[in-house]
């Protein structure tokens, strides 16, 4: 009983993690429409700009973390002035789409290329736990201190992009620059500017994410492979549903532990594969959501 | 297919501009082979003999080749200085096959047939090892593997593919139960290793010594290389209630199963294998726990520490070649592999051949002063290295356990 | 006009024969990503269907071939029909399901779908040899071996030329213009009376199939293969390889192969900017040459 107590609380935890990244995810797709296959990259390249200040320039954690979150933003932000932008402008419909995922894609490979030239690339690395100490005891259950901080900041980042997305100008802004591009642009809504600015936030949602979760998971250029996890628990949650996704992570995480231990260790390699196929089959808006309400293309 | 646009003449220049590239790699006339003069084996003339040297430069392998294949090349600088083998000196075509089969293809292929190599030295990583005996049998050239563990390549053995210098996957598993039998005196072993073929290798061999050794493994878990959670395993081994647990797994895993270890509160002793600990004191540092680090041990095929008085020549001749890198942890498992190449071409006399050279690799048998047991080759054996020290490690000292360990699992 | 283009690539073909190994083994592989990327672009660039799931099919032609040819000695071509055969059916069963979907979530399947596939190839031991990889036997055609890169090229020379030719007579055919027009604009190719779904789903087929010919062809030059070949690096090479050669371009493709498949042999020393390099050619395409090299070179088609 305990074993499996045990197998849940790591699943709450790694699921939270799997939901930060998500939300990450989630906040692009809703607002424009593209999936981040390099949000995971995103995530592993601001990892290494706080190793690198950290280990490199003996910089205080603190400012390490802020520089990596602002690189994270920067990163984000950039891409899309730079790129997205560039390609909405020039092609059409549905090869915009097309087009940026293959953008996402390039910038992915070109975030691991970058990292693996550091220097910093060819040993598992890791970042300072935010909280660290001895664990906790519930019951027989161990529970680290990092994990409930990866826990809070998960439940803190959903409340706090709800609340976002609810009641401030921006995020109210940014679904209707989301829902119908041409009539917010006619109400005066920047769009482009807009977009730039999610991007941004999502990928320094990303920094954060990888900053809390590194300790836990730690840190290879090739780190940013948790990106799949996160499209299945986006999946199972609906993709634009945010609290279905926390919930999808979450089930997500407990999941892989359970198949581990009733099913095989290795058979924990395939599971979200077979999530993301059965779910988009079977029930493609996910788990959570209402009635079928897919976005037409 | 052509309609209007640019002038025809214009496409085909622009056409044959692409495929240039393939008539413009460094190809001479003859096809395959090119055999000067006297020597009916290219690569060697009277006062050369051209070595391929290869090894993964780049990529997510890279640390497991390029300090090795550097290290092999400042061994042979040093035998140049000291006026060559027969009085030819060593010229070194080298190349990077990223640990992928296909690029060592392409690379071995380059090397032999428009390099025109006497032999390769090379490869370390398996499957890429593997992927290039079917060719260097084919045209009887030398292989002799770098730093690769290699078991599908030795095993069987072939006349032309040498390896296993720092011992093989079976070496790896077969010593970890050897040591806990003999040195640690525990019974009931848990294991935990990746579920590839490193991991079958190591995992058969662990079986078979233990059952020789009369000891038991209690639980056995094979975890995928890019796992992020490794809680379900490590609680099963918990429950199984070991002396000893046994670690087999890549860097990630093994520093994952150690937080764990710290996590759960564990304190049997941990045996990892070389391949899980490239680094002591990052592990250390990443699991962050001294607690965890109470009993832990490590194997290593070396001699000595990595920074230990029985490595400090390598460490010297590494530095005089590379006076500015610091050196990471694999880096003298690339001389063994040029030691054996130099002495084989020294025993196969002041005119050499492909032939020649490996029967002299065939019943060489040497002390390195590098690797815990001797080079040993024979006509019907192929890996060169069984055996292996083990070190205690508790976070600030480290420490050698007496006596040298060998696998006794050669395959089915 | 043509015929002079024809006689000059063909003579350039033949030239290669006399080359050492190594071109020989570089222009097999280029060979066989050529019949994989025109496979990837009739789905993807013809039919504009975004789906990934080529590397699984490409798995299943490669081991198919590879076990027929190793536990029963069958001939050449057999093994290769029977691994295309088997592809383009699996291609067609998982379009049924998955053509329901919509663009990027049609990629996170047959995406998926790839990645459970190489976890079954690496993971099925007994029929696989899974992570040990699976040694090819020499392949048999009648009463010859195949044993080096020499005999194994103008066999794929043919097998190639006979996929662009069937690529080619696709393209201008009923069915190819439906791909075309559905790719254009669905709702307008459903109104002008095309069936989408069947158009779609056999594109799918036609793309499997493909690549069930280019796992064919591996087994004929290569003794070895290990299940790490079927993952994402190997479909984003392939994705590069047409995005940066042109989509829908059959020419395009060809020079795509060309340039990303040389690119390893002539950035030999640069071997660690290899990511960079590729990714940056993937957003700098898109960014700048959304038609390709082929794109720029003539106009746009209609």
């Amino acid at each position: 009983m305990d074993t499996l107590l045990q197998a849940f609380e790591g699943g709450v935890v790694t699921g939270s993690v799997y939901a930060l990244i998500a939300l990450s995810l989630v906040i692009v797709y809703k607002s424009t429409d593209v999936i981040n296959f390099a949000g995971g990259d995103i995530l592993m390249a601001s990892c290494y700009i706080a190793l690198v200040l950290l280990v490199g320039w003996g910089a205080p954690y603190w400012l390490a973390a802020l520089v990596a979150i602002l690189g994270g933003f920067v990163i984000g932000a950039g891409f899309d002035r730079l790129v997205l932008e560039r390609i909405a402008r020039r092609a059409r419909g549905q090869d915009i789409m097309i087009a940026a995922v293959i953008a996402t894609i390039g910038l992915s490979y070109v975030l691991k290329g970058l990292v693996r030239m550091l220097g910093y690339a060819d040993e598992v690395r890791s970042l300072p736990a935010q909280f660290p100490g001895r664990p906790l005891f519930l019951g027989n259950v161990i529970v680290l201190r990092q994990d409930i901080g990866i826990v809070l900041a998960a439940s803190l980042a959903v409340a706090a992009l709800y609340l976002f997305f609810r009641f401030t100008k921006l995020g109210r802004g940014l679904r209707a620059t989301a829902e119908d591009p041409r009539a917010a642009a006619l109400i005066g809504i920047p769009v482009a500017r807009m977009r730039m600015v999610i991007w941004g936030i999502a990928s320094a949602l990303a920094a954060i994410a990888g900053l809390l979760v590194a300790p836990k998971i730690l840190m290879t250029p090739d780190m940013g492979i948790i990106v799949i996890l996160a499209l299945a628990a986006s999946v199972l949650g609906g993709f634009t549903n945010i609290p279905g996704v926390i919930a999808g992570g979450l089930l997500l995480g407990i999941l892989e532990n359970l198949i581990g231990l009733f099913v095989s260790t290795q058979a924990i390699a395939v599971a979200p594969f077979l999530v993301i196929m059965a779910v988009l089959v079977l029930r493609p808006q996910g788990l959570f959501a209402g009635a079928a309400r897919m976005k037409k293309v | 297919m052509t309609r209007g646009g640019k002038p025809t003449v214009i496409r085909i220049l622009a056409v044959l501009a692409l495929i240039a590239p393939l008539f413009a790699a460094p190809a001479r006339a003859f096809p395959d082979g090119a055999p000067s003069g006297k020597y009916s084996d290219p690569g060697i003339t009277d006062t050369e003999i051209t070595i391929g040297l290869f090894g993964p430069q780049s990529g997510p392998l890279r640390n497991f080749g390029y300090d090795p294949m550097w290290a092999a090349a400042a061994w042979y600088d040093m035998v140049n200085r000291y006026g060559g083998i027969w009085g030819r000196k060593i010229k070194l075509v080298t190349d990077d096959d990223k640990c992928d089969p296909t690029t060592l293809n392409t690379v071995v292929r380059k090397m032999v047939t428009v390099d025109h190599v006497f032999l390769l030295n090379g490869g370390s990583c398996t499957p890429a090892a593997v992927s290039a005996q079917e060719f260097v049998t084919r045209e009887k050239v030398p292989f002799v593997m770098l730093n690769a563990a290699g078991d599908k390549a030795v095993f069987p053995p072939t006349r032309y593919v040498f390896g296993a210098f720092g011992g093989t996957q079976l070496t790896v598993g077969g010593t970890l139960i050897d040591f806990v039998a003999k040195q640690l005196h525990f019974k009931r072993i848990a294991y935990l290793g990746n579920d590839d073929d490193f991991g079958a290798a190591n995992l058969a061999a662990a079986k078979f010594m233990a059952g020789k050794r009369e000891v038991q493994l209690v639980a056995t878990e094979r975890v995928p290389a890019n796992v992020v959670d490794l809680t379900a395993p490590m609680l099963r081994i918990r429950q199984a209630n070991p002396d000893v647990v046994v670690i087999t797994a890549y860097p990630q895993p093994a520093t994952l199963a150690m937080q764990k270890v710290s996590e759960f509160g564990l304190t049997m002793p941990i045996v990892a294998a070389v391949q899980s600990v490239p680094n002591p004191a990052a592990l250390f540092k990443n699991v962050n726990d001294p607690a965890a680090f109470k009993n832990f041990y490590y194997g290593s095929p070396l001699n000595d520490l990595t920074d230990g008085p029985g490595q400090q020549w390598v460490l010297d001749m590494y530095k005089r070649a590379y006076p500015d890198r610091t050196p990471t942890a694999f880096m003298s498992y690339g001389v063994p592999s040029a030691q054996a190449v130099t002495y084989a071409l020294l025993l196969a006399g002041p005119n050499p051949t492909r032939e020649s050279f490996v029967d002299a690799m065939s019943h060489l048998k040497f002390e390195t002063g590098i690797m815990a047991g001797p080079i040993e080759f024979a006509p019907d054996r192929r890996d060169a290295h069984n055996a292996s020290i083990f070190i205690k490690y508790d976070g600030t000292t480290s420490t050698r356990m007496p006596g040298v360990y060998v696998n006794e699992f050669r395959g089915e | 006009m043509r015929a002079v283009w024809i006689a000059l690539a063909l003579a350039a073909a033949g030239l290669v024969f006399w080359m050492p190994l190594y071109v020989l083994y570089v222009a097999n592989l280029l060979l066989m990503y050529a019949v994989l990327a025109l496979g990837l672009d009739i789905l993807v660039g013809l039919a504009g269907q975004f789906a990934f799931a080529h590397m699984a099919f490409f798995g299943i032609g490669v081991y198919t071939t590879g076990l027929l040819g190793n536990r029963l000695g069958v001939s050449f071509p057999l093994p290769m029909l029977a691994g295309a055969a088997l592809a383009a059916i699996v291609a067609l069963l998982i379009a049924i399901p998955a053509l329901r979907l919509r663009q990027v979530y049609l990629a996170l399947t047959t995406f998926a779908f790839a990645a459970a596939a190489q976890w079954v190839f690496h993971s099925w031991d007994a029929v696989t040899e899974g992570s040990n990889g699976l040694r090819l036997a020499a392949t048999r055609v009648l009463a010859w071996r195949i044993v080096d890169d020499r005999d194994a090229y103008p066999l794929l020379l043919v097998v190639a030329l006979a996929m662009v030719l069937l690529r080619l007579s696709l393209q201008s055919s009923k069915l190819g213009r439906s791909m075309r027009a559905l790719h254009q604009s669905e709702p307008l190719a459903l109104a002008s009376g095309i069936d989408a779904r069947r158009v779609k789903i056999v594109a799918f087929g036609i793309s499997g199939l493909f690549a069930g010919i280019a796992g064919g062809m591996l087994p004929l030059f290569n003794s070895y293969v290990h299940p790490d070949t079927f993952g994402l690096e190997g479909l984003v090479a392939i994705l590069t390889m047409i995005v940066v050669g042109g989509l829908g371009s059959t020419f395009g493709v060809l020079i795509g192969v060309a340039l990303i498949g040389l690119l390893p042999e002539v950035m030999r020393d640069l071997q660690v900017l290899r990511e960079v390099v590729y990714g940056g050619l993937l957003i700098l395409t898109v960014m700048f040459l959304p038609q390709g090299v082929a794109g720029a070179w003539r106009p746009a088609r209609a």
